[in-house]
């Protein structure tokens, strides 16, 4: 291989010089490994990663002073399981929650009382007319917002526009309401702090 | 099952379940590396505890939020790199020496600030010479922007690989590999000058 076929091949890239200086046992291609081999420039580069890597490798390791792990530990506070967070709370608000549990028991007490009042109430009778009443209440919402949308005049308003819309404005239109619409979501996320943890973590 | 025998995994899954020993363990697993690193950025002894220290404390605090797909202690570093970064930023800290804290004045205050590197090497002229050259390079790394110390730090000391690197400070791979190949060419250009100086009669 003469010196022109090994220049348009190019040198060694950083992560290929680390390769064969610190590995020491380089899987690199073939073309690469001859490269290396025959160029002066690339071995001069591993020779001084080599010797460089062998420096700070060399560097004594540095420790904190003794007893630091026990000052560490002091200081720490680890996550509680949810069990033990709710009785901790629980200490803490020891009022809050006795009133809490006393209004608890007497709200399930007063349903039972009231449904032993009425024989025919049974599990299935009362799922029943939960599942009548959230569907009527449903079809009520649906209609209240059908009315709403009539009465602003926003169903001729849509139908104006959509009448002079072209195809370009309408694209715009999409696009922009869709760039709106992440980035308001991407907004909101980041303040729920929903971020990735291999995000930013030192804001603590 | 020793603690000392669980992975990193295993043992932030037993710090969730408020097991002190597991954060033990892994508070003494990572205790040196992250002093060393920190400690090399700021070239400050006690400074450097009190980080670490803080290190620590924000990974406990943190721990639900760590994604366990991520490598704890690329998790680790990454907090320490903030923290330390934040610190030199809002400081403006230029360290330089590696005889003690860059406000040490007093020599009470060197000497409590400082670090005495250790030497494998056994006779007493190998012993100064080794102990000289690390000083020189400990310098040298404390010349690099914070950035390229990190990089350079993690790379050759920690041996961590390029893309945990990138992970850690959070920039892209190819940012990293130039830190780090500027890092090299500072360092080498730094250690050539001291050279220079010490073959001057």
């Amino acid at each position: 291989m003469n010196a022109r076929q090994r220049d348009r091949m190019g040198h060694l890239q950083v992560e290929e010089l680390d390769a064969l200086a610190i590995a020491g046992d380089p899987e690199l291609p073939a073309p690469r490994s001859a490269h290396a081999a025959e160029c002066e420039r690339c071995r001069r580069e591993v020779d001084e990663i080599r010797a460089l890597h062998g420096l700070l490798v060399a560097l004594s390791p540095l420790q904190p002073l003794v007893g630091f792990s026990d000052r560490v530990m002091q200081s720490v506070r680890l996550p509680l399981p949810w069990r033990l967070r709710v009785l901790e709370a629980v200490r803490r608000h020891q009022l809050a929650a006795a009133g809490a549990l006393a209004g608890s028991v007497a709200a399930i007490g007063a349903g039972l009382a009231w449904i032993t009042r009425y024989p025919e109430l049974t599990p299935v009778t009362i799922a029943a007319f939960l599942v009548e009443r959230s569907t009527a209440l449903l079809w009520s919402g649906v209609m209240e917002v059908g009315r709403l949308v009539y009465g602003a005049g926003i169903l001729d308003a849509a139908q104006g526009i959509a009448g002079q819309l072209t195809p370009l404005t309408a694209f715009v239109a999409v696009a922009t309401v869709l760039v709106v619409g992440l980035a308001a979501l991407r907004i909101m996320l980041s303040l729920m702090n929903v971020a990735p943890a291999s995000r930013r973590v030192d804001a603590a | 099952m020793t603690y000392r025998e669980r992975s990193d995994q295993e043992l932030v899954r037993l710090c969730l379940r408020n097991d002190e020993r597991a954060a033990r363990e892994l508070v003494e697993r990572f205790e040196r590396p992250v002093f060393s690193l920190v400690y090399r950025m700021v070239r400050d002894r006690e400074l450097a505890e009190d980080l670490t220290q803080e290190v620590f404390i924000r990974t406990f605090n943190n721990l639900r939020r760590y994604d366990r797909s991520y490598k704890f202690s690329s998790w680790l570093f990454k907090i320490a790199y903030n923290l330390t970064v934040d610190h030199l930023r809002k400081k403006q800290v230029k360290t330089i020496s590696m005889h003690g804290a860059p406000d040490a004045v007093t020599s009470e205050r060197q000497e409590a600030t400082s670090l005495t590197l250790e030497s494998g090497e056994e006779s007493p002229d190998a012993v100064v010479e080794a102990r000289e050259l690390a000083g020189h390079l400990e310098d040298a790394i404390a010349k690099l922007r914070p950035e390229y110390r990190t990089a350079i730090l993690l790379r050759h000391v920690e041996g961590r690989p390029y893309e945990d690197i990138s992970d850690i400070m959070g920039v892209p791979l190819g940012t990293v590999k130039t830190y780090i190949f500027r890092a090299r060419r500072e360092l080498r250009d730094l250690l050539e000058e001291v050279r220079e100086e010490d073959d001057e009669p």
